[in-house]
């Protein structure tokens, strides 16, 4: 079988990004060769590099513009901004820079970078995750489905107690199911979700079956398959809200990173001294 | 003397009939009158009587002057037969304009960047609605319950466009209703006219009983597409003109299904997936010879294979697919009979042209280059029995064709591996249509493919059918199906006819934001929204040009190897 056009892709763009870093030494290495400052250089290509890498986000804010697909700008995104490491190693060697501004830039220059490498892991794992369960919710909509389920929850069971009289599900509903199913997890999950919970429900529920009027029973059958509705349902909250809490972080730690280079560049260039 | 009375099978169709005011007083006028009196009432079965047909399957419509009757490029479901009056013919292309239509106008590059500093509109704002056009050629009449679009001034809209008449007796339409193909001329009426409308399962009926009409039809065809279809038939690229006349006159028609195969899928009471496929009419069957080489003329073929106790996919074939080539190649080469391999199946209508085996072996066969004859040979062999048509696996096969996903040309797949679920798909909708998402991005799930809810462009596009106003066309430049706001009534024909649910009606807002009412009914005005495919735009679906992470397509259903290539990615 051919190889699969994203692993080319993949294997092409790395061939790509490491050429041209191979390439851009060279000047360098003249510039230093001819006793030019190599700070200076690097630190423009930098700041271009950044501009680029920022651009990405008004690219995707002007989804008609004919200015190529997202995607494509997210390719380039992706192997500049790996690429970028090494032009801050070119500028500011392996130290950490004197200067509080100075420390500071570095500082959001690597908070960007490791945020961005952590969502392009989250962003290839988390859809497959998500794609295993079940149902496919959007993420608005989850709120609404959780208040569902928990009314048809409701519904059973006070129909089990009309029906039977019985109360074994109802206080075992009230104290238990209920506020699980009514209210969404807590943000620890949403870091770690787990199937714990859901587990020890289901398991409490099935050891109380013996207790259980017939109408009760029929009841807990559909608590079982609406517990399971709402464990899928709060896992894809955690996960669809993991994936947009990243992108938020990574989008501010590069409003902070485009702050500080710019002030950076103009403090620079206020005290530029040297030849001339 | 018997005591029960023999059971008559009714076609199911005459439980609604066209039109609920045809009489047997007007049935028995019409059946004194061309071409019905030359029809002989003994020809037809004791199921579906001439008469029967004329009553169920055909109605009586009275038009003004000017009123159009149909437009060049519209899909009917019917043909007309000129009753009494006269209507006109345009033998020229008439403006998009004049039909009702509007061309989508491309947006600057200013105006695509627009949305970076624009104020966000209220929902579905239409700061026109009037449903005149704004030339003033065209306008709509509401009447009999059916409102028509009429030319205003037929010798100044006409202008120079040459016309020609037709006349009490001549039929037209007929052409296009049987074969689900585009109107290729535009008709209006000429004074007062009364037409005779018969929808396209009466004038089946009245083809296959009635040789002359069925050999009009087929001549007509002969004449203006065949030579184009068979030209268009990679097969048979390499015969003379000499030799393809040989095949022209050796082909025959067949035609299996039903047009009404939507129906099946919006029912509620639905057949299951094993009971669809068995109710789609048998064309050829595996273990026969074959008669032929079958050429798909339009509709849809499901190609399958004996499993188990069932039947499942290995193919499906639409427009320009041939079926039975490789088993007579194998025969050609070996001299032995070659029975098929796989079962052909109508899925909804399905219209084929058979090129005899004779005409194959004889004309076609010889054309071919060697090693081309062999591989095709190759196909039909034992060995390669159980190796797919395709390299899409038989459950993605069945359910693409089980769920009519085959008929969608611009289909809106989404990889869920990939989908990080971030909508910038809906927002680039939404920004592209002043605000309005045309998509929802849910639907059914078969593996991790998720097929959303966007309009899928179909190439049958049954959601056309019926438009009172045909402010629902195909472009015919781009194939896009798109809406005329203004022409738009909002009946709601197309979005109920649309199998996949994929149109919306939405009640639309003036230009302060209010809903607009209707000064009749006192109702909302709603008009029917759905994916234009971004036609006004240069960059091509937005909701694919900013998908991020590559995770979505518009793609080709119609045949399965776009979409095999790209799920195998
Ligand atoms: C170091 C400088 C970087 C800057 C200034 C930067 C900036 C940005 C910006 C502005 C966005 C668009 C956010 C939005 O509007 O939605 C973005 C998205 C993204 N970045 Fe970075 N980034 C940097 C490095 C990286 C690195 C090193 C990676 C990974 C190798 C990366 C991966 C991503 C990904 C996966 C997205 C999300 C694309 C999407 O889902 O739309 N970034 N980045």
């Amino acid at each position: 079988m051919s190889i699969r056009y994203f692993k080319r892709r993949r294997v092409r763009s790395a061939l790509l990004l490491s050429a041209v870093l191979i390439i851009a030494m060279l000047p360098f290495r003249w510039i230093d060769a001819n006793l030019w400052r190599t700070e200076e250089a690097s630190g423009w290509t930098l700041l271009l590099a950044i501009i680029v890498l920022t651009l990405l986000a008004l690219r995707k804010r002007v989804p008609t513009a004919p200015l190529g697909r997202v995607a494509t700008w997210v390719q380039v995104h992706l192997y500049l901004g790996l690429g970028s490491a090494a032009l801050a190693l070119a500028h500011v060697g392996w130290k950490w820079p004197t200067g509080w501004l100075e420390g500071s830039l570095y500082l959001a220059y690597w908070g960007t970078f490791i945020s961005g490498v952590a969502g392009l892991y989250l962003t290839r794992t988390i859809p497959k995750q998500l794609a295993r369960t079940g149902e496919q919710v959007v993420y608005e909509r989850i709120p609404r489905l959780r208040r569902l389920i928990a009314d048809e929850s409701q519904r059973s069971v006070v129909n089990a107690v009309a029906e039977s009289g019985a109360l074994t599900l109802a206080n075992f509903y009230q104290s238990q199911l209920f506020p699980y199913l009514d209210a969404p997890r807590s943000w620890w999950y949403g870091l770690r979700p787990t199937s714990e919970l859901r587990r020890k429900l289901l398991g409490e529920l099935t050891s109380l079956n013996r207790y259980f009027s017939a109408a009760e029973r029929t009841a807990a059958e559909r608590l079982f398959a609406l517990v399971r509705k709402k464990d899928d349902l709060d896992f894809h909250a955690a996960k669809q809200g993991v994936l947009k809490g990243w992108l938020f972080g990574h989008l501010c730690l590069t409003a902070v990173l485009v702050l500080l280079s710019l002030a950076h560049m103009v403090t620079v260039l206020a005290f530029r001294g040297g030849p001339g | 003397m018997p005591t029960t009375q023999p059971i008559l099978t009714r076609p199911q169709r005459w439980d609604e009939p066209f039109a609920a005011d045809m009489s047997d007083e007007l049935v028995q006028r019409l059946l004194g009158i061309e071409p019905f009196v030359r029809m002989n009432p003994a020809d037809f079965p004791r199921s579906t009587p001439l008469a029967g047909i004329l009553r169920n399957d055909a109605r009586v419509v009275e038009l003004r002057d000017g009123d159009l009757i149909v437009r060049e490029g519209d899909y009917g479901s019917s043909a007309f037969l000129v009753l009494h009056g006269r209507v006109r013919i345009a033998l020229e292309s008439l403006a998009p304009d004049l039909l009702g239509r509007e061309s989508p106008k491309r947006l600057s590059l200013w105006q695509a960047l627009a949305p970076l500093w624009r104020k966000p509109k209220p929902p579905e704002l239409r700061p026109s609605l009037s449903a005149r056009d704004a030339n003033g050629k065209v306008a709509l009449r509401n009447e009999q319950a059916q409102p028509r679009v009429f030319l205003q001034d037929v010798p100044a809209v006409i202008g120079e466009t040459r016309t020609a008449q037709l006349r009490a007796g001549e039929l037209f339409g007929e052409l296009s209703a049987l074969a689900r193909t585009p109107r290729s001329a535009t008709v209006f009426a000429d004074g007062a006219v009364t037409l005779l409308e018969i929808r396209w399962q009466g004038l089946r009926d009245l083809m296959k009983h009635t040789p002359a009409l069925q050999s009009h039809i087929h001549s007509m065809y002969r004449q203006n597409s065949l030579r184009v279809h068979l030209r268009e038939t990679p097969l048979l690229a390499n015969l003379s003109a000499e030799q393809l006349s040989v095949v022209e006159k050796a082909v025959e028609f067949q035609s299996f299904g039903s047009f009404d195969w939507h129906h099946d899928l919006t029912k509620p009471n639905a057949p299951d997936f094993a009971q669809r496929i068995s109710r789609e009419p048998i064309v050829a069957e595996e273990g026969e010879l074959p008669m032929g080489i079958l050429l798909v003329r339009t509709g849809f073929g499901r190609v399958t294979e004996r499993f188990g106790e069932g039947d499942r996919t290995r193919d499906y074939l639409a427009k320009g697919a041939a079926f039975g080539a490789a088993e007579l190649a194998c025969t050609t080469i070996t001299g032995a009979p070659t029975p098929l391999r796989h079962t052909l199946r109508a899925v909804g209508q399905l219209d084929l042209l058979l090129i005899p085996a004779l005409t194959f072996t004889q004309v076609i066969a010889p054309t071919l280059p060697r090693d081309d004859l062999h591989r095709l040979a190759a196909e039909a062999a034992p060995v390669k029995q159980s190796s797919t048509a395709t390299p899409l696996a038989d459950r993605t096969l069945d359910f693409l064709v089980d769920q009519r996903f085959i008929n969608g040309v611009e289909a809106m797949v989404i990889n869920l591996d990939r989908c990080t679920r971030c909508d910038d798909c809906v927002r680039a909708c939404a920004a592209t249509h002043d605000g309005n998402p045309r998509f929802v991005r849910d639907g059914m799930v078969h593996d991790q493919f998720q097929f959303a809810h966007a309009c899928m462009h179909c190439a049958d596009p049954v959601c056309l059918i019926g438009c009172p106003t045909g402010a629902i066309h195909r472009e015919q430049t781009t194939g896009v199906v798109q809406i005329n706001d203004r022409t738009c009534i909002g009946c709601g024909t197309c979005a109920s006819s649309c199998p996949y649910t994929n149109i919306q009606m939405v009640e639309v807002r003036r230009r302060d934001g209010v809903i607009a009412i209707d000064s009749l009914t006192g109702q909302p005005i709603v008009k029917a929204a759905k994916c234009d495919l971004c036609n006004s735009h240069h960059s091509g679906p937005a909701c694919q040009q900013a998908c991020p992470h590559d995770a979505l397509v518009r793609i080709d259903l119609t045949s399965p190897t776009s979409f095999a290539n790209w799920s195998a990615r």
